[in-house]
């Protein structure tokens, strides 16, 4: 262990367990999936930065939305987020989640992920390599440091204006709010 | 190239157009109420793999173009001369006013999913497909998505563009 961080863990030891256990659920979204394997499996090894990928949203802390949202996928990821306990991070992967990518004009794809759920952060590029899911992680934990990952608590503070877009692509949603729908003072 | 396949298929059918753009793939533009007739006879021919049905909007000439890619799986024992290796594309042009197709599932069971998705995407209507209902996509769109005068760039406005961003207010501490 760091021994300069000793502080830290004295200070808030659950803080830095979230940060180095960070568990990604393993949800595929379009094509930027395929860079994950390489990244948790020996080449890249994921788990030296507490990366793993783990079978359940109930078990995770961690969202990677890897690629392209289409209207269906959508539909997932809101039900997958609203599952995962919080704290909760999420990392929008790819060009494709922050505005369309190539596929600006699709008729079928959304554009802009952070109307519908908060992000935490973005990985740009078409495709990023492993290792900018490093570099993200990395970031990441001096955002945890500094207590700048709240998208769960934004979440939660605008769950009306969150709720109010979904509903708008999604038609009526079939499960019920995670959140009371008030809009907050 | 392959000889022989085109002479048998003219002997059997009238209304028959032969090209060869590339290299091992015979082309053959066909009716559309002959196409089951054409593709029953070439699966008894040993082309039984049906590999795609594929679809073009040529909106110029006010027809679609239906595409049945089919090949061959030959066993080792069967006699066959080197040039019976080939992709078969039949093609069918149908009208864009009215499009109507028979459907191609009693000759091969895999056409199902692939009509499927044409139905959904372009609106082609099969005949004799037992369920022609929704595949990939939730949304209703006022004509199906896939044809050229879908103003792709319109809908994106109307629909996901219109969604706002969140303005979040601050974080209660």
């Amino acid at each position: 262990m760091d021994r300069n961080q000793l502080i830290k863990w004295l200070q808030a030891p659950a803080k830095m367990g979230h940060k180095y256990s960070l568990h990604a659920v393993y949800f595929c979204t379009g094509c930027g999936i395929i860079e994950v394997p390489p990244s948790i499996t020996a080449r890249w090894d994921a788990e030296r930065f507490g990366v793993l990928p783990v079978a359940t949203p109930r078990q995770a802390n961690l969202f990677l939305i890897t690629g392209y949202v289409s209207v269906k996928t959508l539909r997932a990821i809101i039900r997958t987020y609203e599952q995962m306990p919080e704290p909760k991070y999420t990392v929008g992967f790819g060009s494709c989640p922050i505005n369309g990518g190539m596929y600006w004009d699709s008729y079928n794809t959304i554009k802009h992920l952070d109307k519908y759920i908060p992000i935490d952060g973005w990985i740009a590029g078409c495709m990023p390599r492993p290792e900018a899911i490093f570099v993200a992680v990395t970031h990441l934990w001096t955002l945890i440091d500094k207590d700048m990952a709240d998208g769960y608590k934004r979440y939660f503070q605008n769950y009306h204006a969150y709720r109010r877009n979904q509903e708008q692509i999604l038609g009526k949603l079939e499960w019920p709010p995670l959140f009371s729908i008030e809009a907050k003072q | 190239m392959n000889h022989s396949i085109k002479t048998k298929l003219l002997s059997v059918f009238d209304d028959i157009q032969f090209s060869t753009r590339e290299q091992n793939r015979l082309e053959i533009s066909v009716e559309k109420q002959v196409v089951p007739a054409v593709l029953s006879f070439l699966k008894n021919q040993g082309y039984n793999h049906l590999g795609l049905i594929s679809c073009v909007d040529w909106i110029e000439e006010r027809t679609f173009e239906l595409l049945y890619i089919l090949s061959a799986y030959m066993k080792d024992d069967e006699v066959h001369m080197e040039d019976d290796k080939i992709n078969i594309l039949v093609k069918t042009r149908i009208s864009r006013e009215k499009p109507v197709c028979i459907s191609a599932i009693p000759i091969f069971e895999i056409a199902e999913p692939y009509e499927r998705e044409i139905h959904e995407l372009f609106g082609i209507h099969f005949e004799g497909h037992p369920r022609l209902t929704p595949l990939f996509l939730e949304r209703e769109y006022s004509i199906p998505p896939f044809r050229k005068d879908f103003d792709t760039k319109e809908y994106v406005k109307t629909v996901f563009d219109s969604v706002p961003f969140v303005t979040e207010k601050a974080l209660e501490k």
